[in-house]
């Protein structure tokens, strides 16, 4: 198949449709999952999917199809995206205005040791019933999982400006559970990295780094613990935050806070909007004066990464909040001019089939300097939790409440008795501004988040958060779950 | 895709097949969706997929593979793909068998509902136009999101099991926002998108939005309230979500393991999961071909059945109850037609009756904080309203609950006698209102915060 001809086909359907933009995408998506639960392998699954999609402007008006139908020409896609488009047109208060951008053209193929897609099948079924018989070999654990996950993206992208892309990612994800139930009504679970696993845009590598076996004992200990542990005690108190559920916080009420198409509303119905309004821009103390951060989609292995957003922009790394104060957003070309910005690339779509729409790319908490025992170490009375099991954030992205799988008492500078059920409230930008340590450099991670639900219809992005483990004062914990 | 193409497609496939079982399922998806904002669409699409996803089974080893390339070629690797890694897994003991005839015999009736067809994409916007002009009138303005799926689906067997059906289903979800934080909720469905009630859903969203302003904050604690159907609807998806569901059941990880007969809500409880309702105009049969049965996973209060698949069914020593979802996900069998039988009250005569209360129209990002006590957190939206006297008095500020979904429906003090179709999640739920006792309801935002965030 001749992809570029059949695009410059549909670029000239557009062109005669009158469209004052247009861009063209095609894309190839392959997946392969392997799972094993209790003992049990779970079915594999792998997919292909392929398929044209056109986007274009016409009268300042959005129209989109897409389509997997080889019987339907390009010239019969595009013509049905001008229909949607001049359908747009009926209902429109003003004229869509992109702001400009470069043209592009090139190739991006995402950094990786072994194509998961060339190791045999045998091998990756031998390593999960191998992690599956480690975990099984613990007494009193009554319910395990394990999975591997691995993605490969070959793009395309072609604009009616003359840009001419092509990309090809590769992704790659595990994780494990072990789990008690004690009673009816509680159980105890343990994962790693956390509950969602890991994923990084990675080969088959990344399996092997996660190092799964010499964690197990940990979660079973921790489990041990949680069995008599006590619920986590309604109090304001000092609370100290692992990396793994940071990232999460992080994602929740920064990343998702800062995308520019809920400022303007245009989530209002579905996913929500924001309070850092534009007038807050340059003005609002986001966070304490150590909080940074950035949107970068070009980290080296981090799951958000690309070479170019879905309308073509190049990858970018851009301050949104610098010392604790908000300068930037998460944009397209269709939103960044509102706020005197430039697009900060982060225009996706989840494959082929969907419209792109602001998403994070890699939101990260730029690391402090503080080693983790430190961060323990300096506090009297507090709590310490790690791995998310919950979350949920009001629609302007302001009040927040999460739980985690396990906390520990902080006395004293040190580590304590276990806690169950913990949960923490509170407020963004109060959060935030409570915010006294950060952990360093060499505990950051860059959690891959593989199933950031956006949009109608839903899309599950991936996404990257990173961050060390974190500090914060005067925080609400407990008396929820 | 029509009958014969797709069962080409099918027979095909299976005829390539060496397996000792193969089972073939032929998706089709076809969405126009018209999303708005500040009363101006801002996305407006059109899209279609077309799936095949083939289940190979030897000796117990189970392999799926799925593409949505249909010609010869793709076909042909993608059965030899699902062949191939059926030989390598590893045995599953508790695969048994794919439904045969005898369970899941070919339906001369498919779908509820004829499907419409011939709605387009300007068809759509005239709607949001005319949602919109309403709205303008009140000076508010919409949001929103009209949304028109048409979803084909054939499947076969090496068994003899054959069924083929298409159905569709249009919704719209509307936001009305005034000044600041002033917003009202409304929804509709309907299988055919042309008899969508627009104008029920854009009038109630209005009337809420024009009283929703000026909100007063309620102290933290238990409250009388009355959940709008949405909310209710909401509930119920959770409570489905969290142990209705043949694999949560498998993994004894449900609050209705072993407790069928038990009391676990109020007597006044009843759910269902009735596909044959034509209120849903959903297919008569699952993604493994069976008949969707009725079930009742609560019963005056009981607990009772879940809904399986062949593969939980056989788990759990009973039968397949034709609530197979779509082939490759990870949530395994699932009820999406959800029935809560009403009660004998007006809403007016619920407000009415209501002395102090919390009248609630929606939850905000729901999402559990513990499953086996059904407990979830989330926060009220577009439209909290304090109630007075029996009567619905001043807009309140959002508050978050945590709150035990079973305990909730165990202190049901009464139900309203019209319900409407709630849709969340690819699910469908026939809800009343519900008036509720001992509510748990916190404030957002915490009175010490204030100013600082």
């Amino acid at each position: 198949m001749d992809i570029k001809s059949i695009a410059m086909d549909g670029l000239v359907a557009a062109s005669a449709h009158k469209a004052s933009y247009c861009d063209i995408r095609y894309e190839v998506i392959r997946d392969e999952n392997l799972a094993y639960s209790d003992g049990e392998p779970e079915p594999i699954e792998t997919s292909v999917s392929a398929g044209w999609a056109v986007r274009l402007l016409i009268d300042g008006a959005w129209g989109f199809a897409s389509s997997d139908d080889p019987t339907l020409s390009i010239k019969a896609l595009t013509d049905m995206a001008a229909a949607v488009a001049k359908a747009s047109g009926k209902v429109m208060a003003e004229r869509v205005k992109l702001t400009p951008a470069q043209i592009q053209v090139g190739e991006f193929i995402s950094p990786y040791q072994t194509d998961p897609f060339t190791v045999p099948l045998e091998d990756k079924i031998a390593f999960l019933a191998d992690l599956d018989a480690a975990m099984g070999a613990h007494e009193g654990i009554n319910s395990r999982s394990c999975f591997a996950s691995f993605r490969k993206y070959d793009k395309y992208f072609f604009s009616s400006e003359g840009s001419e892309l092509h990309q090809i990612l590769i992704q790659s994800g595990a994780g494990i559970s072990m789990g008690k139930s004690v009673s009816r009504r509680e159980r105890y679970e343990r994962s790693y990295p956390k509950p969602a696993g890991q994923y990084e845009l990675k080969g088959y590598e990344l399996l092997k780094e996660l190092d799964f076996k010499a964690q197990i004992p940990r979660l079973v200990e921790d489990i041990k613990q949680l069995e008599t542990a006590i619920d986590c005690p309604a109090k304001t108190t000092t609370l100290v935050l692992d990396g793994n559920i940071t990232s999460l916080v992080i994602h929740e009420s920064v990343g998702h806070a800062l995308e520019l198409d809920r400022v303007f509303g245009m989530e209002r119905n579905f996913s929500g909007m924001s309070f850092a309004t534009p007038e807050n821009l340059d003005s609002l103390q986001y966070g304490s004066d150590i909080v940074n951060f950035a949107v970068d989609a070009t980290a080296k292995h981090a799951l958000g990464s690309y070479g170019w957003d879905d309308e073509g922009v190049a990858a970018g790394c851009t301050l949104l909040i610098e010392n604790g104060r908000l300068k930037n957003y998460l944009s397209s070309r269709e939103l960044a001019g509102r706020v005197n910005r430039t697009s900060t690339a982060n225009l996706r779509a989840e494959g082929w089939k969907n419209i792109p729409i602001i998403r994070m790319s890699n939101t990260l908490l730029q690391p402090g300097d503080k080693s983790f025992a430190d961060l323990i170490g300096e506090v009297d009375d507090g709590i310490f939790m790690s791995g998310p099991t919950s979350w949920s954030i009001d629609d302007l992205r302001k009040n927040f409440q999460f739980g985690c799988e396990i906390g520990w008492e902080i006395k004293g500078g040190k580590i304590g008795s276990a806690i169950k059920n913990p949960t923490f409230s509170g407020c963004t930008t109060q959060f935030w501004n409570n915010c006294n340590a950060i952990g360093d450099a060499s505990q950051f991670v860059i959690q891959g988040t593989p199933n950031c639900g956006k949009g109608q219809p839903g899309q599950n992005a991936r996404t990257g958060e990173g961050a060390s483990p974190t500090r914060f004062v005067d925080i609400q914990v407990g008396g929820q779950a | 895709m029509t009958e014969s193409k797709a069962m080409e497609v099918l027979h095909k496939a299976l005829k390539q097949s060496s397996a000792d079982q193969t089972e073939v399922v032929l998706m089709g998806e076809k969405t126009d969706l018209t999303r708005f904002a500040e009363s101006t669409i801002t996305q407006n699409i059109s899209q279609e997929e077309t799936t095949l996803v083939i289940t190979a089974v030897n000796e117990q080893k189970v392999g799926i593979a799925t593409t949505n390339d249909l010609s010869d070629d793709g076909i042909a690797e993608a059965v030899a793909k699902a062949n191939q890694i059926s030989k390598l897994q590893k045995p599953d003991a508790r695969f048994q068998s794919f439904p045969d005839t005898t369970m899941a015999p070919k339906l001369d009736k498919t779908a509820t509902v004829e499907t419409n067809l011939n709605f387009t994409p300007n068809d759509m916007a005239g709607t949001v136009e005319a949602v919109v002009k309403m709205t303008k009138a009140k000076n508010l303005a919409a949001s929103g999101a009209f949304r028109h799926d048409i979803n084909t689906v054939a499947i076969a067997n090496s068994l003899g099991v054959e069924q083929f059906g298409r159905n569709g289903k249009a919704e719209l979800s509307l936001t009305i926002v005034g000044e600041g934080e002033q917003s009202g909720f409304g929804i509709a469905f309907s299988p055919d998108p042309a008899s969508i009630d627009y104008k029920r859903a854009a009038e109630a969203a209005i009337s809420k939005a024009e009283k929703n302003i000026n909100p007063i904050v309620l102290p933290d604690g238990q409250y009388t309230v009355i959940l709008e159907p949405a909310a209710v609807g909401q509930l119920l998806l959770f409570l489905s979500f969290l142990g209705f569901g043949g694999r949560t059941l498998a993994q004894q990880r449900s609050f209705l393991s072993n407790k069928t007969g038990e009391i676990i809500t109020g007597e006044n409880i009843t759910i269902s999961d009735e596909a044959e309702n034509p209120i849903f105009g959903s297919l008569l049969f699952d993604y493994e071909g069976v008949s969707k049965k009725r079930i009742v996973p609560i019963q005056n209060g009981k607990a009772g059945e879940g809904a399986f698949d062949s593969y939980y069914a056989a788990m759990m020593g009973t039968a397949p109850t034709g609530h197979s979802v779509q082939p490759n996900n990870g949530f395994g069998p699932y009820p999406k037609n959800l029935v809560m039988q009403p009660g004998d009250k007006t809403f007016d005569e619920m407000i009415a009756s209501t002395e102090k209360g919390v009248l609630i129209s929606h939850f905000w990002y729901i999402n559990y904080l513990n499953p086996m006590r059904t407990m979830i957190t989330g926060t009220t939206f577009d439209g909290t309203f304090l109630i007075e006297n029996g009567q619905i008095g001043p807009a309140i500020k959002n508050m978050r609950t945590n709150q035990s979904i079973l305990e909730a429906f165990s202190n049901v003090e009464m139900m309203s006698k019209d319900r409407i179709v709630y849709p969340q999640y690819a699910s469908l739920m026939y809800v009343p209102a519900m008036k509720i006792n001992n509510f748990n309801l916190v404030q957002e935002t915490k009175e010490e915060w204030e100013g600082s965030c």
